[in-house]
């Protein structure tokens, strides 16, 4: 691939980014979370259109317009969210979509399936539903459903992401294996050490941009640390007055994952009030879990908390709101607004049982209207009238908006997930400034972000999660970005 | 194609279709409009009795509707309404005179709210759709009170399946009950409640909260809100309306509860709020409508119209209202 261009709106996602790997080889695809890894293989697996840029397959200049087309050509991609339908058996969902024609010869099939499957050493009950397999199971399921339809070039996104330490050596043992026989294998992942142990050449991207291509024995976990993150100023000390009470405390606190294995594993954090912490780490590293336990919207399986100087499962999630609890959420469709209702009765989401949005269960609906107006304008929403519907509004601007609820009245503890998620750096600056800002009121924040410059920019601290377990980055490195990228990606 | 054109064809394709069909019987479709039109509202007679149509679609819509805010599609109207008929029966039949009538209308409330408690809690902690459970809690309903009236409380001087008449003391106030006119005060509470329920979505913070659930659970859940509470609790009172509602037909129209009770009440309620234009005072025309297709569809049988016309011209509407209301307005992320 030489020269890949792909824009999205003001984004430019990649920007003139070479990638070549060699036949016969695994090669490692890292870089932060929106560097541009994933976009680079869906322009590869005809997923996505470049702006420019051309693509070779074995020496060929190839237009991969489609999907289909990449499959055709012998690219195969396991996204890290399988493609498997727990209602189907095994058998069904391995040749869903390459039956091979409109009647399904399930017998030759099944030889078929036996016979790659025994080439790969894995097992499978063919007619048992999907659903009773491990994600081990799913994930060996994906890699037969790629030669299935004769890929010869796999593209493995995030693969571990779901899987056990074992489970993840036997799915490279596996590829080894696929790789020995001919087969190229492009890994995207996060794991360092995943690189350094099965990886033959590794390319980093950062911004959108190339870094380097590298081969693994010329390099170290601590210098490609370093490349992914980026050569950075040791930002100033932290800006903090002397933290006051504690707000959060979570000792050997255990969450349990959307998928049922620990997502938090005893996990001891402290937010003091005038505190802006930071969580840095990779996506899916116990994030998402961490603030929905605060939130109440998940329990906890072990350990316990105190938020406001109270046990959390003594407090309901609408308490934990009444008493000052502020949330940015994560998706902010799907979480943080109800798409088809106006900017006014949007903006009491959350608040809906507080002065002014209500008082003794009458929505007060003056005071909401005016409310509405002071939370829009607060980060200039650009929004038509205030009864129209919050879809009609631009992702960055339904941004503002909910930024600015969760910023508006006296906050207590603010949790904001990727604050600035679609917003400019202009805008970035002022939703990061206005927490600061509720923070030397007497507030505190908990941040999670992908960007560990934008946390170095504004938080006073910066903790780390990595597959669930919390770390600190030590006394010293408190704001050393090298020392944070180590631990975000497990490299030390 | 522009989507109001579309709409504007599968209107003019469902007003083809019922005029089709009208011609296919053998009618005249002027003839038939007319004498549906007339047969529904043309006479003080015709009008009550398109009003005694209307006051259990409304009251039955009004516990659709309820549910359908929360995000429930409450199929089991027509079995919460057929038990609360039939306990409300056994209760008057047992107590003549106002009291009679009281716990009638309370016991016709809690068998509704029974009714519907297991689809509710279903859907909210086992995630059993609430559809499939309150169609078979219909069939269990249906059954089981043609079994109680063709025996335990079977009135046993009749042929057929049915209870004795409750007392003319407990008969449920008429407003207007001179000559021809009779309307049962039971359409004013239809119209006061439909009223009331528009009011409590808008300006309570509970009804806020439910509508919330039923639009986005999880962005509900994010604000505080129980969704699985509000789930059980909206099911339990769409329960408790239907069961109202089987009360209140009972008490003020049939005197008696017999096998087969509801001719589909419960079904054409789903229609009724479908038809209301998601608000809740809009229930109070659209069960009008769905009354006058019912008292006219009786009426133009005389013309030798089949009375199920009405079904298609019922469904035509339905298909239009839904094709109005998914034109929704989604924002194109930039």
């Amino acid at each position: 691939m030489t020269g890949i261009s792909k824009r999205f709106g003001e984004v430019q996602a990649l920007d003139s980014v070479d990638l070549s790997v060699e036949s016969g080889t695994l090669h490692a695809l890292v870089g932060e979370n929106g560097a541009g890894k994933s976009t680079l293989m869906k322009v590869l697996y005809g997923a996505l259109q470049p702006d420019s840029g051309e693509v070779q397959v074995e020496g060929q200049r190839v237009d991969i317009k489609s999907s289909a087309q990449a499959i055709a050509l012998g690219i195969g991609m396991v996204s890290q969210h399988y493609g498997i339908i727990p209602e189907l058996s095994c058998l069904q969902n391995l040749i869903l979509g390459a039956e091979g024609g409109p009647v399904i010869q399930l017998a030759a099939a099944r030889d078929r399936a036996q016979e790659l499957a025994a080439k790969m050493g894995f097992s499978f009950d063919w007619d048992s539903d999907a659903a009773d397999l491990t994600p081990a199971g799913a994930q060996k399921l994906e890699i037969l459903k790629l030669l299935w339809r004769n890929s010869r070039i796999m593209i493995l996104d995030e693969p571990t992401a779901m899987l056990s330490p074992l489970d993840g050596e036997a799915l490279f043992a596996s590829l080894r294996q696929l790789v020995d026989g001919g087969s190229t294998v492009i890994l995207v992942t996060h794991r360092l050490p995943e690189v350094f142990d099965y990886c033959q050449e590794v390319t980093v991207l950062r911004g959108g941009k190339l870094v380097a291509t590298k081969s693994v024995t010329s390099t170290n976990p601590a210098e490609l640390a370093e490349l992914i993150i980026g050569k950075r100023l040791e930002p100033a000390e932290s800006h903090a007055e002397t933290p006051g009470d504690v707000i959060f405390e979570a000792s050997e606190l255990s969450v349990k994952g959307y998928r049922g294995d620990l997502a938090l594993k005893s996990i001891n954090l402290k937010i003091r009030s005038g505190e802006v912490v930071g969580i840095a780490g990779v996506d899916g590293s116990g994030q998402r879990e961490l603030l929905h336990a605060i939130a109440g919207t998940v329990g906890f399986v072990g350990g316990s908390a105190k938020l406001f100087g109270r046990d959390l499962t003594e407090i309901s999630a609408q308490q934990r709101l009444d008493a000052g609890l502020r949330i940015i959420p994560e998706d902010r469709l799907g979480e943080g607004v109800i798409e088809e209702w106006s900017l006014v009765e949007n903006c009491a989401l959350g608040l809906q049982r507080q002065f002014p949005f209500s008082r003794s269960g009458i929505v007060l609906e003056g005071d909401r209207r005016t409310a509405a107006g002071v939370i829009a304008d607060r980060f200039q929403t650009k929004r038509g009238s205030l009864d129209e519907p919050i879809a009609s509004l631009s992702g960055g601007n339904q941004q503002r908006f909910v930024a600015g609820r969760a910023l508006f009245g006296k906050p207590r503890l603010i949790l904001a997930f990727q604050p600035a998620r679609g917003l400019d750096l202009a805008a970035t600056r002022e939703v990061y400034e206005a927490i600061r800002e509720k923070c030397r009121e007497g507030a505190a924040a908990l941040v999670v972000s992908y960007d560990l410059d934008e946390l170095l920019d504004y938080c006073d601290r910066i903790v780390v999660l990595n597959r669930g377990v919390l770390s600190e980055p030590g006394a010293g490195n408190e704001r050393n970005p090298e020392v944070i990228g180590r631990l975000m990606v497990g490299a030390e | 194609m522009k989507r109001w054109m579309q709409i504007l064809l599968l209107a003019a394709l469902g007003i083809g279709l019922v005029i089709a069909a009208i011609v296919a019987s053998g009618s005249n479709p002027m003839d038939a409009l007319s004498g549906m039109l007339k047969g529904s509202l043309g006479t003080p007679n015709a009008i009550s009795g398109t009003l005694k149509e209307t006051t259990p679609l409304l009251l039955a819509g009004i516990a659709v509707f309820l549910a359908l805010k929360a995000g429930l599609f409450n199929i089991g109207v027509e079995g919460q309404f057929t038990v609360g008929a039939c306990a409300c029966s056994v209760v008057a039949i047992k107590l003549p005179g106002i009291v009679g009538m009281l716990l009638g209308i309370l016991a016709g409330i809690a068998m509704g709210a029974l009714w519907a408690y297991p689809a509710g809690w279903i859907r909210a902690y086992r995630g059993g759709h609430e559809v499939i459970t309150t169609i078979m809690l219909n069939n269990i309903a249906g059954f089981l009170t043609i079994a109680l009236v063709s025996g335990p409380i079977k009135d046993p001087s009749q042929e057929g399946t049915t209870t004795q008449n409750i007392a003319d003391s407990s008969f449920f106030p008429r407003v207007a009950d001179q000559g021809p006119w009779t309307v049962s005060a039971a359409l004013v509470i239809g119209i006061l409640g439909a009223i009331a329920l528009g009011y409590w979505l808008k300006k309570a913070v509970r009804g806020y909260e439910l509508r919330a659930v039923g639009a986005n659970p999880t962005a509900a859940a994010m604000a505080g809100i129980d969704a699985k509470k509000i789930i059980v609790r909206a099911m339990v009172s769409s329960g408790a309306i239907g069961g109202f509602a089987g009360a209140i037909q009972v008490l003020a129209f049939e005197h008696r509860f017999y096998g087969n009770f509801s001719p589909g009440y419960g079904f054409d309620a789903l229609g009724v709020a479908l038809l209301s234009g998601s608000s809740a005072v809009g229930l109070i025309p659209s069960a009008f409508l769905f009354g006058i297709l019912a008292k006219g569809g009786t009426a133009i049988q005389v013309f030798g119209v089949p009375k199920g016309i009405t079904t298609v011209i019922l469904g035509v509407l339905i298909v239009i209202a839904a094709a109005v209301r998914y034109r929704k307005f989604k924002a194109v992320e930039s």
